[in-house]
C-alpha cells in the first residue's frame, strides 16, 4: 500500500434537531492516494462520527447522489481525489441553491417536481406496436438528442446556477437538458406540448447565461447549451405565431 | 403513524419495480399504486449495469439456442419452463422499451444494434453504449412520471411486510427525511430490492445493494433459493472493485497475465482467436473467467501491483482510442478519472470482484412467494433464470420481464380482492416501528456498527470467494453467528429522527447479516461444485466435480429465529435440456454438434 | 410533527464566491460601456443633424483629452466583453454540423473571432475609402 498521509477536511455541518445554523467542523482523516472525497467522508462517518450524513451509492459517477461543493466547486465527490489538494485543507458543503436538509443532504423535491413538468417521456409522433418491431433511428438522428440522455441528475448544474438559486421556480439547466433531450428525439412528437413551460416565466429566459452550468457537467450533457437553443425555439413560437394563420405552435 | 391504501405496493425503484409499477398503471388506471424505494428511483443500482440486455435480435438467433446458452451457463441449475417463458418475452420487452424512448445503440441501417456477450452463441446484446443500465433505469423512471397512478415514496426506507390471515397486505417505512413512519396497505406486495452483493467486501455494487426485501421475505418464512452461488466478474477494478464491463471483451478487449499470454486458452476456453468468437476465449462465461483469474494467482502468473495486490490486465489497446469512445465510453472515462491510465494506450489492471446474487427470494413461474400476495422480481428474486451462474446481459433482460410480469399478476390480485382490515395491521406496523425505533434510541453498547459491518464483508470474503472450502466456511458461519451476538450490542453515534443514515444503515447490517448467513451455510452444505460454487475438498476431491445424483437441486434456506437458518432442498425443473458436460471453446462447440445430430 | 427544518442559505454576494461568477457579472457590467460608446455615437449624429458648428463642437470635444481617456477605458471594456461573448458562443448557438461531425467549441469560438476581424477590418476600409 502506498504511504498513508493525513488530510484536513472541513465539513459543513448542520444537524436540524440541535443546530440553529450550520457550522464547520473539521476532521483529520488518514488517506492513500486511490482515496476519493466520498471516502475521506465515509471515513469520518465509519470512525470519528456516525452522525455525519450525506448521500451516496454507485462510486462510479453513474448514479448521481454524491454531489458536494468541494472547495467551493460543485463535484461528484466519489470521483474528486483527495490526493488533488493534498497538502491543503478540503472544505465540503451541501450543494449551493438547494435547502439543506442535514450535513450534505438537500432537498430535491424542487427538482423532481420540475422534472414531472417537462414531460419526460416519448409522446409519439406515430404510435407502434411491438409487433411492428422498433422505431428505425439515423446516425444523424440519433445524434441529435443522444448527449442530453448522459444527465445523472446529479444536480451539480443547479449547485452552478445563480439563476436557480435567485429564482427557484427556474426549471433551471438539468430539467431543460432532458425536455430538450425528447424533443430532439425523432421518435416523439410532443415538443410543442412541452415548449409552454420552455417560454413560460419560469422557463428559460430566467437564465442569464453564465454557462456555469455546462463547466461543472460530469457527463458534459451541456444543459446551458439545451437551455439557450430553446431561448431560440420559444423565441421563435413567439413570432410565427403571429406570422401563422392557424397561430403557429400553441 | 401515517396511513396509505394503496392496491399494489412495490418495494424499489429500480428496473424491475418501475417495470412492475407500469405494468399495473397500464393493466388497470384505477389501480393505487405505491412505488416505495430508499433511494430516488434513478439512484437505484439498476444505473451502474453496463453491458446490455439480452433478447433474440438476428435472423441467424433463435430462441432455443438463448435457452440453451442460458441453461448451460446456469450449470443446470435453472428452471428450465421459466427460462422458455423469459427467452420469448425477452425481444418483446425490450422493444417496449425503445418504443419509450431507450437510446439502444443503433447500427448503420438505424436499426437496434447487438453485440457479443459471454457464455452466448450468437450475438444478442442489446446495448446503449456501455451505459445500458443507466439508460434503461432512466428510461423506466421517465416514463413512469407518465402514469398519475403510480404514487412514488422516494427515500422511504421499508422495515417490515405485513402479513395477515396468511397473506402479506402491506409495508411499514421509516421516511428517510423525517424518521417518522408510514404503513402502506395494499393487496398485492411486489419486492423489487436488488441484490445483496454488499456483504462482501471488494464488490462491483453500490451501498444500498444490502439485500433488504431477501431479508424481510426471509423473516416471514419465505425460503432464499441458492444463495450460494455469488458471481465473481473477473473484471473489476482492484481495490474499488468498480466494474468494467464485459462488453470490453464483447468489443475484442484480451486478457493476458503477467507474461502478456492470453491464458484463458489454458481453461477449457481455446484455442486462441484473433477476433472476439462466440463462447470462446475472453466471451467464455463469468464463473470460469474468476476462475482462471484465481488458477492464475495460484501458479504466480499474476501481476503483483505495489497497490493494488495481483491483478491480470484487460488490453483494449488495439481497438483503438475512436472505437473505444464510441462503444465504450464510460470504460474510458472511469479508466482516466480512477486509475489515470488511458486504455487506448496502456492495459487495465483488473482482478475478479463479486457482481451478482444468482440466488434470491425463491418464486414460483410467475413471480409470487409461498406467502400469498408477496411478489419478488429481479436480482432480489430467485425465480429460477440464472441457475448457478448468470449469463452477463440476462439480469436486465429479466428486470424487464418479470417485472411486467409481476406487476400484471398483482393487478390480477389487487383487482379480485377486498381491502384487508386495518386495524389489525396497524398493530403489526406498530410493534414493527417499536422494534426499530429500540435500535436507535438504546444506550450503553460497546459496539461500533461499522466495525461489525467491516468484519462481515471481510469474513465472507475469506470463506465465500471464488473457490471454497469446508473449513474457512465454517469460520465465516461462526463468525457471522459471532456478529448476530455482537449486533444487539450497537451503539449508535446519532439518536436524532431527521435523515439519521446511522440508524438506517444499522437496520440494513440487521438484514445483510441475516443474508449472509444464508448464503454462508447454503455454500457449507452443498458437497459439489456447480457454477459459482466451487469447492476444493471433499473425500478425495470429492466436492470439487458437480454431483447431479445427490445436487441437482435448489437449496432453500430458511430463516430460523436466534439461530443459523435451516437448508432445505427443491427439485430442479427439467424440460428439453437434460444436464450434460457444459463446456465451452472448441470443446463447446463439439459438444453442440453432437447434441444437434442426436436430435435430428 | 415533523423535524425536518430546511435550512436556506443567503445568496447575498453570490457572484463573489466563484471567479466563474465574477467573470461573468464583469461581462454583464461590460455591456454598460457598449451601451455608452453607442450614446456617444448617437450624440455625434444628432450634432451633425444641427449644423456644422454643432459637428465641430463635437469632434473637439472627442479631442479632449478626458474624452480620450474614456474612449481609451470604453475599448478595454467593450474588447473584455467581445471576448467574453464569443467565449459563449458554443454555450448560446445551436449545434453546428459539419461533414457529420460536431463543430468543437474552440473552432466556434475561433470562426466567431475571425468573423468579427473581418467584419471591422471591412468597415475600416470602406470608411478609409470613403475618407479618402
Amino acid at each position: 500500500m502506498s504511504e498513508q498521509k493525513i488530510i484536513e477536511i472541513e465539513v459543513l455541518r448542520y444537524l436540524p434537531e440541535s443546530d440553529q445554523a450550520p457550522h464547520s467542523e473539521v476532521y483529520k482523516v488518514p488517506f492513500t492516494d486511490d482515496m476519493s472525497v466520498l471516502q475521506g467522508v465515509q471515513y469520518i462517518k465509519d470512525n470519528f462520527d456516525g452522525s455525519l450524513t450525506f448521500r451516496w451509492s454507485c462510486r462510479m459517477a453513474i448514479c448521481g447522489s454524491c454531489g458536494m461543493m468541494i472547495n467551493g466547486v460543485p463535484k461528484l465527490s466519489c470521483e474528486t481525489f483527495i490526493r488533488d489538494y493534498y497538502p491543503r485543507r478540503i472544505s465540503v458543503e451541501a450543494l449551493d441553491n438547494f435547502p439543506i436538509e442535514k450535513d450534505l443532504v438537500v432537498d430535491l423535491s424542487g427538482f423532481i417536481e420540475k422534472l414531472e413538468a417537462i414531460q419526460p417521456y416519448i409522446i409519439p409522433k406515430e404510435p407502434r406496436t411491438v409487433e411492428q418491431g422498433e422505431y428505425i433511428q439515423t446516425p444523424a438522428q440519433f445524434a441529435e438528442y443522444i448527449q442530453y440522455t448522459s444527465c445523472i441528475n446529479c444536480m451539480l448544474c443547479y449547485a452552478a446556477c445563480p439563476h436557480t438559486g435567485l429564482d427557484p421556480d427556474f426549471v433551471g439547466p438539468g430539467a431543460m437538458a432532458l425536455l430538450h433531450r425528447y424533443n430532439m428525439d425523432s421518435r416523439d412528437g410532443g415538443q410543442a406540448q412541452r415548449m409552454e413551460l420552455a417560454a413560460s416565466e419560469d422557463g428559460v429566459f430566467v437564465c442569464g447565461a453564465t454557462g456555469y452550468c455546462s463547466e461543472v457537467c460530469p457527463k458534459k450533457v451541456d444543459p446551458g447549451n439545451a437551455v439557450n437553443i430553446n431561448k431560440i425555439n420559444a423565441a421563435k413560437d413567439y413570432f410565427l405565431r403571429f406570422l401563422s394563420p392557424k397561430g403557429g405552435a400553441k | 403513524m401515517e396511513i396509505y391504501k394503496a392496491d399494489v405496493v412495490i418495494v424499489g425503484g429500480g428496473g424491475s419495480g418501475l417495470r412492475a409499477a407500469i405494468a399495473v398503471a397500464e393493466s388497470d388506471p384505477s389501480l393505487k399504486i405505491a412505488l416505495v424505494s430508499k433511494v430516488y428511483p434513478m439512484r437505484s443500482h439498476t444505473v451502474a449495469a453496463e453491458g446490455g440486455a439480452a433478447g433474440v435480435k438476428r435472423a441467424d438467433d433463435s430462441l432455443d439456442y438463448h435457452f440453451h446458452d442460458t441453461v448451460g451457463g446456469g450449470d443446470w441449475l435453472c428452471e428450465q419452463d421459466v427460462v422458455e417463458y423469459f427467452v420469448e418475452q425477452a425481444p418483446i420487452e425490450l422493444t417496449r422499451l425503445e418504443h419509450w424512448g431507450c437510446p439502444w445503440s443503433r447500427a448503420a441501417d438505424g436499426h437496434v444494434n447487438v453485440r457479443p456477450f459471454g457464455g452466448m452463441k450468437i450475438q444478442r446484446t442489446w446495448f446503449a453504449a456501455d451505459k445500458s443500465g443507466f439508460h434503461i433505469l432512466h428510461t423506466l423512471f421517465q416514463t413512469s412520471i407518465k402514469y398519475p397512478s403510480i404514487k412514488r415514496f422516494d427515500e422511504y426506507f421499508c422495515i417490515d411486510l405485513l402479513e395477515e390471515d396468511g397473506r402479506c397486505q402491506g409495508v411499514v417505512a421509516i421516511e428517510m427525511g423525517t424518521g417518522e413512519f408510514t404503513m402502506i396497505e395494499g393487496k398485492a406486495v411486489i419486492l423489487a430490492t436488488g441484490g445483496a452483493g454488499r456483504v462482501f467486501r471488494e464488490s462491483t455494487l453500490g451501498g444500498i445493494v444490502t439485500g433488504d426485501g431477501m431479508a424481510l421475505a426471509f423473516r416471514h418464512g419465505v425460503a432464499l433459493r441458492d444463495m450460494e452461488f455469488m458471481q465473481y466478474h473477473p473484471t473489476c477494478m482492484p481495490i474499488t472493485g468498480l466494474l468494467f464491463t464485459e462488453a470490453c471483451r464483447g468489443e475484442g478487449g484480451y486478457l493476458v497475465n503477467k507474461d502478456g499470454y492470453r491464458y484463458l486458452q489454458d481453461y477449457g476456453l481455446g484455442p486462441l482467436q484473433d477476433k472476439p468468437k462466440n463462447k470462446y476465449m475472453e466471451l467464455g462465461p463469468r464463473d470460469r473467467l474468476s476462475q482462471a483469474f484465481w488458477h492464475e494467482q495460484q501458479k504466480g502468473r499474476t501481476i503483483e501491483h505495489p497497490v493494488f495486490g495481483s491483478v491480470v490486465h484487460l488490453d483494449l489497446r488495439h481497438l483503438g482510442e475512436a472505437y473505444l469512445h464510441e462503444r465504450l465510453p464510460l470504460i474510458y472515462e472511469m479508466s482516466e478519472t480512477f486509475m489515470g491510465i488511458d486504455p487506448a494506450k496502456d492495459p487495465v489492471p483488473v482482478r475478479p470482484g463479486i457482481h451478482y446474487t444468482m440466488g434470491g427470494v425463491r418464486v414460483d413461474g410467475k413471480c409470487e412467494t409461498s406467502l400469498s400476495g408477496l411478489y419478488a422480481i429481479g436480482e432480489c428474486a430467485s425465480v429460477g433464470i440464472h441457475g448457478a451462474n448468470r449469463l452477463g446481459s440476462n439480469s436486465l433482460t429479466e428486470l424487464l420481464v418479470f417485472g411486467r410480469l409481476a406487476g400484471d399478476e398483482a393487478a390480477k390480485r389487487a383487482k379480485s380482492l377486498p381491502p384487508g382490515d386495518s386495524a389489525s395491521l396497524l398493530k403489526q406496523a406498530q410493534e414493527a416501528e417499536q422494534r426499530v425505533l429500540a435500535l436507535k434510541t438504546k444506550t450503553g453498547g460497546t459496539e461500533r456498527m461499522s466495525t461489525i459491518r467491516k468484519e462481515m464483508v471481510k469474513s465472507m470474503e475469506d470463506g465465500c470467494g471464488i473457490y471454497r472450502l469446508e473449513e474457512t466456511m465454517q469460520k465465516t458461519c461462526d463468525k457471522l453467528g459471532e456478529l448476530r451476538e455482537r449486533f444487539r450490542n450497537i451503539s449508535l453515534d446519532d439518536k436524532s429522527d431527521v435523515w439519521n443514515t446511522d440508524w438506517l444503515y444499522t437496520i440494513e447490517l440487521d438484514y445483510q447479516l441475516d443474508v449472509a448467513q444464508a448464503m454462508a451455510h447454503s455454500a457449507i452444505n452443498r458437497k459439489e461444485s456447480r457454477g459459482a460454487h466451487q469447492r476444493l475438498d471433499g473425500p478425495d476431491g470429492a466436492y470439487t466435480q458437480r454431483d447431479d445424483v445427490n445436487y441437482l437441486k435448489h437449496s432453500d434456506a430458511y430463516y430460523v429465529p436466534g439461530s443459523a437458518p435451516r437448508i432445505d432442498y427443491g427439485d430442479v425443473k427439467i424440460t428439453k435440456s437434460p444436464p450434460a458436460a457444459r463446456a465451452y471453446g472448441a470443446a463447446g462447440e463439439k459438444a453442440d454438434q453432437e447434441r444437434n445430430a442426436s436430435h435430428v | 410533527m415533523s423535524k425536518r427544518r430546511p435550512y436556506v442559505r443567503s445568496m447575498d454576494g453570490w457572484w463573489k464566491k466563484n471567479p466563474f461568477y465574477v467573470e461573468y457579472m464583469i461581462h454583464e457590467g461590460t455591456a454598460l460601456f457598449v451601451a455608452a460608446y453607442a450614446i456617444v455615437l448617437t450624440v455625434g449624429l444628432v450634432c451633425l443633424g444641427q449644423g456644422e458648428a454643432a459637428w465641430n463642437g463635437w469632434l473637439e470635444a472627442m479631442q479632449s483629452p478626458l474624452s480620450i481617456i474614456f474612449h481609451l477605458v470604453l475599448l478595454v471594456a467593450i474588447a473584455y466583453h467581445a471576448f467574453t461573448w464569443f467565449k459563449l458562443f458554443p454555450l448560446t448557438m445551436p449545434p453546428i454540423v459539419l461533414n457529420g461531425k460536431k463543430m468543437e467549441p474552440c473552432a466556434i469560438v475561433g470562426a466567431g473571432w475571425t468573423a468579427g476581424v473581418v467584419a471591422a477590418l471591412a468597415l475600416f476600409v470602406i470608411v478609409w475609402g470613403i475618407a479618402a
